[in-house]
């Protein structure tokens, strides 16, 4: 196993090489995106010498919205429906972090039954989120069944969602001071049916997927990421789970009511592309738990949300507020100058975060390696690009 | 988009082309037929039993089912026949058709989906057909810089080749196009040419994506066809014969699966790379080279290769049966008259319907048996690619030049130790003839 | 502009938990100013939260020490804020640790402040390979040159983008 550096060294003197050998036919540049089965909104280009990649340059950008632009001029409550388009699918969880940001700049604190129903929404998001990142990782090692599957089965969350806050994905339902509305009439009883039957369902994605011997010959061993190399390169969230380490932001930092709920955070360390893909339905796994531990310890009745005036204007100053998305450690910097618009918001997302992993893992592996790598990063492009 | 208007019904669709033939036909028999007959009037016509022969006369000797029989008898046993309809291209492409249908709701069913639905009332029965007239109306795009004769022509060498395979596969004792001798060596032969087809289309397309497609296809070529060949050696030995008809003669009792198992897995392996599916599509790997060498094939391009790739299942399935699970042969199911009693009876029509002289049970019924022993086999090829990933080129190389080779010897060595210990064999203890 | 903190204050696990996030950054800010006295100021302390702020020629031997003594192994982000009353963009390293367990949920937010006429920074690419991306992202959406590192060049917008950098002030959304 090379270290870090003497990666990084290989890379930039076969990066030289290849700026010097532009001309040499051995080598065959292939553009991987944006218009690719293999991509998404997104562009890479790779350096093929015969099966082996010798150099990546990921290009995003191409679903680039200025999102960060674009919350200058708006107030709190209209950043709110911007802000959760980068991952619609796990739009709970990119608006909690916000709203986070925004009480504490505010100075608020949620009413309890608020708390748990944001929580909810969000555990609900991400296991929406995970199932479609599953999906495709599935589609990408070319087994259409677990592409059909985790998309059939994300419409029981969904539907949830959709009773929950009247969206299907767009839910815009994690404001700042709570959520925005109640949950409805029988809700309890339906969300634990389907998150039973859901948990049932995970077994079978076991059976057909992950126990499958050409997947594990697929993924076993291919893309390394070593424990060290991980806290190098900063990722997060299931890729820095895989790779050894323990750092879920529910459990190292608990946020709203994560203090109060009993569960472990999935890690593995084999630290490689089957560690990746599979720490997630670890985590699917636990937050089937956590819903449960959510729906029965939530207060029958109480506000769901601190009412806020539309304009609400807070005090000047700055704060770093973060929440564990599908993807990982998810933060807000926000800061405000005492205007009900904020000065400035950045985003730290973890796709932006792991992108920093794909060059690294892919030099040097080969090209059939390149799906089954790049997908388990949990990368999102939509996201990374904001 | 555009053409297709908002209330477009594939229904109103087919009846304007049912409009079209019956328009087609009235044209016929109020213009061309009387030009016809008018131009029969200074033609001088044949004498038969004393009448002369005119058009009306002819038809009305057709109707008699005695005249009529030999005819149709006559015309199923030429080779033109033979080529073109029953046991080639167009029972194969039928075959085809059926299997891509089948495998799209087969699919569909394994993963909770409906598959074809809306085209044709019933379960979507005419989704192909619609995909096919969709194909049929594309544009076909040549990539600037490509090959194009090479561009153009390697789909039609793609199905003539497919439809080549397809005519040495014989269906029934004596059902087969080409009886040829070294049918075997021929299959394989022919087969052998695809990855040839495949690098000569991806290198014409000039493009990158297709041309990488197109190596795979060679690097799969040579790893598995070598076990391939071998798998089926220990079925020459045993039936002496390189003829496909009498290595299917052969096993009318005993069917070679049973001694030779492990090469007919290994053959099963070997003929799904060779088909490029699941989990061998590597040529076509759409997430990691778009569409492989099918990348710049557009409109009817695709669909001749689409149609050339079943026709070559429909091959390899059928050389399966035909080396392994005994061919046509089978338990007796057909009765030995369509209709009990027709035979004696003077009735035209009820002759007609018992094809006398036409319906031959043990014919009938080994065309069964082996069309049952097809669908089996394709539905096992089917099934796989909704169970299994895509594999990786190494693991596939490895595969196929380390572990199938391997296991072909193993098989082959129990055969050969078990005919010279004298126990199977022309002169062994047991027969399996 | 240090503000305390009523909300999560009812439980006794809470009060254990702040009390243990108020030594750690009490530690962390007595190690930094001995060591470097009056070039770090420090700007706030929250809960797990501290930002210390450094002039741009400090900026590197800070990380460093953050670093190598306190297991600030990653930055979370790296990004400025424009300012262009006091004529200047602010870069704030968001700090984490994922060696040192005790300062898992902490976040030590590193900031310096550049000329906004002609702004120039130390990379810490060498320090925290992770802040390359972001290092990028920062240049092209601010016009910050990172001394040091290998690649100041387009990342995320448009391929043609010749308008200056979007996220200063100055450069208006049309129609805003």
């Amino acid at each position: 196993m090379t270290s870090l550096e003497e990666k990084i060294d290989e890379a930039k003197r076969l990066s030289l090489q290849i700026t010097k050998e532009t001309d040499d036919d051995r080598l065959m540049t292939l553009s991987v995106g944006p218009q690719h089965p293999g991509s998404g909104h997104f562009r890479f280009t790779i350096k093929l010498d015969g099966d082996y990649i010798v150099f990546v340059d990921p290009d995003p950008g191409y679903v680039h919205r200025g999102h960060e632009k674009m919350c200058e001029y708006r107030n709190h409550f209209q950043n709110i429906p911007h802000l959760e388009r980068p991952v619609i699918h796990d739009s709970c969880n990119i608006t909690y972090a916000y709203s986070l940001a925004v009480e504490d700049l505010v100075g608020i604190t949620v009413p309890r039954r608020g708390q748990f129903i944001r929580a909810l929404a969000s555990e609900l998001s991400r296991l929406s989120y995970t199932l479609y990142w599953l999906a495709i990782y599935g589609i990408f090692l070319g087994h259409s069944t677990m592409f059909m599957w985790p998309a059939g089965d994300r419409e029981l969350l969904i539907d949830l969602l959709e009773r929950l806050s009247g969206a299907r994905v767009t839910n815009a339902f994690n404001i700042p001071g709570g959520v925005r509305n109640d949950i409805p009439y029988n809700f309890k009883e339906k969300c634990l049916a389907q998150v039973n039957y859901f948990e049932k369902r995970l077994k079978e994605y076991d059976n057909i997927f992950y126990n499958n011997p050409l997947v594990r010959q697929r993924t076993e061993g291919v893309g390394i990421l070593t424990k060290e190399d991980a806290i190098k390169l900063g990722v997060t969230g299931s890729v820095l789970r895989a790779s050894g380490v323990p750092f879920d932001v529910r459990k190292v930092e608990p946020y709203d009511v994560y203090n109060e709920i009993d569960f472990n955070v999935q890690y593995m360390k084999t630290c490689d592309s089957f560690a990746r893909a599979y720490v997630p339905v670890l985590d699917m796994r636990e937050s089937c738990h956590i819903i449960r531990q959510l729906l029965d310890k939530m207060p029958e009745s109480g506000d769901v949300r601190e009412k806020l005036q539309f304009n609400i204007k807070s005090s000047p100053g700055e704060t770093y507020k973060r929440v564990e998305s599908g993807r990982g450690a998810l933060g807000y910097h926000v800061v405000s100058d005492g205007t009900p618009k904020p000065y400035r918001v950045k985003a730290s997302v973890g796709s932006f975060r792991n992108l920093l992993a794909l060059p690294f893992l892919l030099t040097g592996s080969k090209l059939g390696d390149m799906p089954a790598i790049y997908w388990s990063l949990n990368y999102w492009p939509v996201e990374a690009d904001r | 988009m555009g053409s297709l208007t908002p209330d477009f019904r594939f229904g109103n669709f087919v009846a304007s082309i049912v409009w079209l033939v019956l328009v087609v036909l009235a044209l016929f028999t109020v213009l061309i037929l009387p030009i016809i007959f008018f131009s029969l009037f200074y033609v001088p016509l044949p004498i038969v039993d004393g009448q002369v022969l005119t058009p009306y006369l002819f038809f009305s000797m057709m109707v008699d089912p005695s005249r009529t029989l030999p005819i149709v008898q006559f015309f199923i046993h030429t080779d033109i026949f033979r080529a073109a309809i029953f046991p080639g291209f167009a029972f194969a492409a039928l075959i085809a058709a059926v299997t891509i249908f089948v495998e799209r709701k087969l699919l569909a069913k394994m993963q909770l989906r409906v598959g074809p639905l809306y085209a044709g009332k019933v379960e979507g029965i005419f989704q192909l057909l619609a995909d096919g007239l969709k194909l049929l109306t594309k544009e076909i795009i040549v990539p600037s810089g490509a090959d194009k004769p090479i561009f153009w022509l390697a789909p039609i060498m793609f199905v003539s080749t497919a439809a080549a395979v397809v005519a040495l596969i014989p269906v029934a004792s004596g059902w087969v196009v080409a009886d040829v001798d070294v049918g075997l060596i021929a299959a394989f032969a022919i087969l052998g040419f695809f990855p040839l087809i495949a690098l000569l289309f991806s290198w014409a397309s000039n493009s990158k994506y297709p041309f990488i497609g197109g190596l795979r296809a060679l690097h799969q070529l040579i790893a598995f066809e070598i076990p391939f060949f071998l798998s089926a050696l220990p079925v020459v030995i045993l039936s002496s014969s390189l003829n496909l008809s009498d290595i299917a003669r052969s096993q009318n009792i005993f069917w070679n699966i049973f001694i030779l198992p492990i090469n007919a897995f290994v053959f099963f392996i070997s003929s799904l790379a060779e088909l490029e599916r699941i989990p061998f599509d590597l040529p076509e790997a759409e997430s990691e080279i778009v569409a492989g060498w099918l990348t710049e094939t557009t409109g009817m391009i695709y669909g001749l290769i689409q149609l050339g790739s079943y026709l070559k299942l429909y091959a390899l399935a059928g050389l399966f049966v035909i080396l392994f699970l005994g061919g046509w042969y089978g338990p007796q199911i057909f009765p030995q008259e369509l209709i009990p009693g027709a035979h004696e009876s003077n009735l035209p029509l009820l002759q007609m319907l018992a094809l006398d002289g036409l319906y031959n049970p043990i014919t009938v019924n080994s065309i069964f048996w082996f069309l049952v022993k097809t669908i089996v086999v394709i539905f096992l090829m089917l099934i796989i690619r909704g169970i299994n990933p895509r594999i990786r080129i190494d693991i596939l190389l490895h595969t196929g030049w380390y572990k199938l080779i391997v296991l072909t010897f193993i098989n082959l060595f129990v055969v050969l130790m078990l005919i010279y210990g004298g126990i199977i064999g022309p002169e062994g203890v047991i027969s399996i003839r | 502009m240090e503000k305390d903190k009523t909300q999560n204050n009812q439980t006794n696990l809470m009060e254990v938990k702040e009390e243990k996030s108020n030594l750690l950054s009490n530690s962390l800010i007595n190690s930094i100013t001995t060591n470097f006295g009056e070039q770090v100021k420090l700007v706030y302390k929250k809960e797990n939260r501290s930002k210390i702020m450094v002039s741009p020629e400090n900026l590197v031997e800070t990380a460093l020490y953050l670093r190598n003594n306190h297991g600030f192994d990653h930055a979370e982000s790296a990004s400025g804020t424009d300012y262009p009353a006091d004529n200047q963009i602010e870069i704030n390293y968001h700090l984490g640790s994922y060696s040192n367990t005790d300062y898992y949920p902490y976040i030590v937010v590193l900031s310096t402040r550049v000329d906004r006429s002609d702004p120039k920074s130390n990379s810490l690419i060498n320090i925290f390979p992770s802040v390359e991306y972001h290092e990028r992202e920062t240049y092209e959406m601010l016009g910050v040159y990172f001394l040091g590192h290998p690649r100041n060049e387009r990342f995320i917008l448009p391929e043609d983008w010749a308008d200056m950098p979007p996220l200063r002030k100055d450069f208006r959304i049309k129609g805003r």
